[in-house]
């Protein structure tokens, strides 16, 4: 369900912009979860954006994090090779320097070049060598792609997020098309025309969903431009209503909870809705697993919503406290279990120390965590999982 | 070594030592007399002239010479009759153990300058910070100078010194040396922008710059970070002993904190109302906002006229920062284009922040494993001054500066003035690198808040030259004499050896 919610997000999106009759769209990065994603997901997005192609209105991407292989033909590739839309990162280093190369909107004249977004931030590397003067003396309206946050611009909440100094962005472009940060954010600073990360379309996590839940609406940006941008507008592009409740277990015992939660969700209002429940604190008595949470998933879908998440990661009793962890979602439970634990292991690389090993852990265990795909042979899934993990602890050429 | 002198007379703490003649004995010479267990380390502490021959006559011989009456008339013997007599004190007995001595050395013991040989014991501690070489006198013994990082840091380092004499190339030295390491936190207010290297050679010539330096700029490089602060950023605590407030302006902060919380400036500077706060308060907190802060309202919109404050971007500059010295890098931030207030109350900001944190760190029991964490901040009178603290009160760096030990926090305190300091906390800044200084009264004031006895030693501060530096520390066996190395031929010593990295490939 949540995947026809995100393909019905992005076909949303796309026909906003048919509706805007925009000249062109940029997409900064992670226009699929993975390098090679579920192929019923790609054939639907093609689609639309076929629609779109047909119409005119040409598409530039750049790579994000999780739609890119250093090593890999990635579907991305595929779908450029096929002329369904452009990649704009291309250059070469000459001199121990980056040369990017821009490329020119035939309708507007536009010019438009990016960095893509790679696995722990390592696309730092292209800008510490990036030509800037290059690119900040070529004249005409220009635009900026790239996926990576920005240590002045993310949010207080995000603070944990790997991100790089604004510095490292080319002066003077029109407009700086950001990816990677799942939060609408529209930005000034001076030397730099308009920065905007759009945030999700839908959601690719808890955290995500609860921040639509709170108000958070997905969306694009349209921008309208001649010599300079004119405007910058953010156009919603919600898919579903949701409703989110929270409950406390604490002072409570696990029977007393599941009763409590019971009844909360048979009052509810969920119909045709999203639901986020999250239960937190520490029961007084009994196990975690004496709360029913299948029996209130099911309450929650019976009673028409479309979905219903739950989480229980701030969630703990009494009787079993060997492990405490608090944290939001998985990723914030994983990363403080490592961060606790981290300093206990003896290694001499610097990439496996510190935050840089908690973030390389974290991330080998998103991509551990993928599924074998239904029509994937369990020869190949072994293979793809060995891949994708050399290719996050960036071993792949090392080990060929 | 030959012999340069030998022991005529004297008590403990003031042994004479005529030279012999053709050695020249200099004001902080190290010498060398041996025992039978071993040696004893003498340092001179002043020079005079000694003579055969009575003052009466030697005026009239001089008077003579220099008249043309006696221009063929020289001293029988001369090197018998005039010599130099030098004053000295026995900082050290050095055998098996080094020990403070407590007994005289053997009367009419020859003596000589210290070798290298001699000074062997001083091996490198544990995380070492490297400030130069042994000095004697003038001349530079081949043996190198450590603190123990985690005690010197933790227990404050005080860096007096008059203008000129090389407090900056010292500072950058010591972290040049902490930089490799990666093993302590150090915040560097920098008010004249020097240690980064914006232009010419600094910390980012370091080759462990790209992973332990961060550095935060109004005017940042390529690379570096935008020094901007969001105003939620700010609590009401921040500005406390900074920017002074009467009481009615803090109880108009507080009220204005509970109702607005993260937005309680954005609230002032925009003059919204909150009920029991005099609306001539507002106007005057809102004049400390424009004077203090250079924030103020423009066309509804709120205008930081320095850049540094914003109600839009910065949300986690400070949790980067103090994550950063978690993570044992040095931060340094360029507050050369802020006002005196602007740049205390960032550098309060993330102190407060980590003090803070590593206070729960400590009630957590996981202080041990933490990192140690320093805070560098010149002209240190503006916060630590007797009468600022009588004016104004407490603040984050006299707290520190009084229990930051505790929790393994720090300051590395450079000033001009030390007898503006209150004598508790100079007690507490355990190690004092003392360079040149001409001011008697200045002198005074560190000499009687020494770890050693350096009331002896007020000739050899004075006439300490550009680099040359005396430490004198709780750690330190003995004031140990040095000469700090010019920052640019450190610095090259230190990426000798170095890999080189490995080319960037580009992958679209």
């Amino acid at each position: 369900m949540l995947r026809e919610l995100s393909l019905n997000a992005f076909q949303k999106a796309l026909d906003s912009c048919l509706k805007e009759h925009v000249d062109f769209i940029v997409v900064s990065g992670d226009l699929f979860h993975s390098n090679i994603p579920d192929m019923g997901v790609v054939n639907q997005a093609v689609m639309k954006m076929k629609e779109v192609r047909d119409k005119g209105i040409n598409i530039y991407v750049i790579y994000g994090s999780h739609d890119f292989s250093p090593n890999e033909t990635s579907i991305v590739d595929i779908l450029s090779s096929a002329g369904l839309f452009q990649k704009i990162v291309k250059g070469e280093v000459s001199n121990d320097k980056l040369k990017l190369e821009f490329f020119t909107d035939p309708k507007t004249e536009a010019k438009l070049v990016g960095i893509s977004g790679r696995t722990l931030g390592l696309e730092k590397e292209y800008y510490e060598i990036l030509d800037r003067e290059f690119l900040e003396k070529e004249k005409g309206f220009k635009i900026f792609a790239f996926h990576t946050a920005l240590d002045e611009l993310k949010p207080a909440s995000l603070a944990q997020m790997e991100s790089m100094p604004v510095s490292n962005l080319p002066k003077g472009f029109d407009y700086y098309a950001g990816g990677h940060v799942h939060v609408k954010m529209e930005k000034k600073l001076q030397g730099y025309g308009a920065i905007r990360y759009p945030g999700t379309l839908f959601g690719y996590n808890f955290r995500d969903l609860e921040q639509n839940a709170e108000g958070e609406k997905p969306g694009l940006f349209i921008v309208s431009f001649d010599d300079d941008v004119e405007d910058v507008r953010f156009v919603d592009a919600p898919v579903c209503e949701y409703l989110k409740f929270e409950y406390d277990v604490s002072n409570k015992n696990s029977t007393k909870a599941n009763e409590e939660l019971v009844d909360k969700v048979k009052k509810s209002s969920v119909k045709g809705k999203l639901v986020l429940l999250r239960v937190s604190g520490e029961l007084s008595g009994g196990k975690t697993s004496d709360i029913d949470f299948t029996q209130l998933r099911e309450i929650l879908l019976h009673k028409g919503a479309i979905y219903a998440n739950i989480n229980r990661y701030a969630l703990s009793s009494k009787e079993y406290s060997s492990i405490r962890v608090e944290g939001k979602d998985v990723h914030e439970v994983e990363t403080k279990l490592l961060r606790e634990n981290i300093g206990a292991i003896k290694v001499t690389e610097p990439m496996l120390k510190g935050e840089n090993g908690i973030s390389l852990a974290v991330d080998l265990l998103g991509v551990l965590r993928h599924d074998k795909k239904t029509t994937e042979e369990k020869k190949d899934y072994n293979e793809r999982m060995m891949r994708e993990s050399l290719e996050t602890l960036d071993l792949t050429e090392a080990m060929e | 070594m030959s012999t340069c002198g030998q022991i005529i007379a004297g008590q403990f703490g003031k042994i004479l030592i005529r030279e012999k003649s053709g050695e020249k004995i200099e004001l902080g010479d190290l010498l060398v007399v041996e025992d039978g267990e071993g040696l004893v380390l003498l340092q001179v502490y002043d020079l005079f002239y000694g003579s055969q021959i009575s003052q009466v006559a030697r005026e009239l011989i001089a008077g003579m010479k220099l008249e043309g009456l006696g221009a063929s008339m020289e001293f029988l013997e001369p090197q018998l009759r005039n010599y130099v007599l030098a004053e000295c004190k026995a900082v050290l007995h050095i055998s098996k153990e080094q020990k403070i001595p407590k007994m005289l050395p053997d009367f009419f013991g020859t003596v000589r300058h210290v070798s290298k040989k001699d000074l062997e014991f001083l091996s490198i501690p544990e995380n070492p910070i490297y400030l130069g070489k042994i000095r004697s006198g003038s001349k530079i013994i081949d043996i190198e100078v450590y603190l123990n990082g985690l005690d010197a840091l933790t227990h404050h380092i005080l860096i007096p010194s008059t203008t000129g004499r090389g407090k900056s190339n010292l500072v950058k030295v010591m972290l040049c040396s902490v930089l490799g390491q990666g093993k302590f936190g150090i915040l560097v207010l920098d008010p004249h922008d020097e240690y980064y290297g914006r232009t010419g050679k600094g910390l980012k010539d370091h080759p462990k710059a790209r992973d332990n330096l961060r550095y935060y700029s109004t005017n940042p490089l390529v690379g570096t970070n935008t020094l901007v602060v969001n105003l939620k950023s700010i609590e009401p605590r921040h500005l406390e002993g900074v920017i002074p407030l009467s009481d009615a302006q803090e109880h108009a902060v507080r009220l204005y904190k509970a109702e607005y919380g993260d937005g309680w400036i954005e609230s002032i500077v925009k003059g919204e109302e909150v009920k029991g706060v005099d609306p001539r308060t507002l106007t005057v907190l809102q004049r400390i906002m424009r004077a203090s802060l250079s924030i103020y309202l423009e066309d509804d919109e709120i205008v930081c006229r320095n850049r540094v404050f914003s109600d839009t971007a910065g949300e986690s500059t400070v949790i980067d920062i103090v994550k950063s010295l978690e993570n044992g890098k040095i931060v340094v931030i360029d507050t050369s284009k802020l006002g005196d207030e602007a740049e205390l109350l960032i550098g309060s900001i993330i102190a407060n922040d980590v003090l803070f944190r590593y206070q729960d760190y400590k009630s957590e029991g996981k202080l041990a494993e933490k990192v140690p964490i320093s805070i560098v901040i010149e002209e240190v009178p503006r916060v630590l001054g007797a009468d600022r603290l009588a004016d104004v009160g407490d603040n984050v760096y006299s707290k520190t500066a009084r229990e930051g030990r505790k929790f393994k926090v720090g300051l590395i305190a450079i000033t001009q003035l030390v007898s503006v300091i209150p004598r508790d906390i100079l007690t507490n800044l355990n190690t004092k690198i003392i360079m040149g200084n001409e001011m008697s009264p200045e002198r005074h004031a560190l000499i009687d808040s020494s770890a050693q006895d350096l009331s002896d030693d007020d000739r050899n501060i004075a006439s300490l030259d550009r680099g040359e530096a005396i430490v004198s520390s709780i750690f330190t066996k003995f004031a140990i004499p040095l000469k700090i190395p010019l920052f640019e031929d450190y610095l090259e010593s230190c990426s000798k050896s170095v890999e080189k990295r490995s080319k960037t490939v580009f992958v679209g």
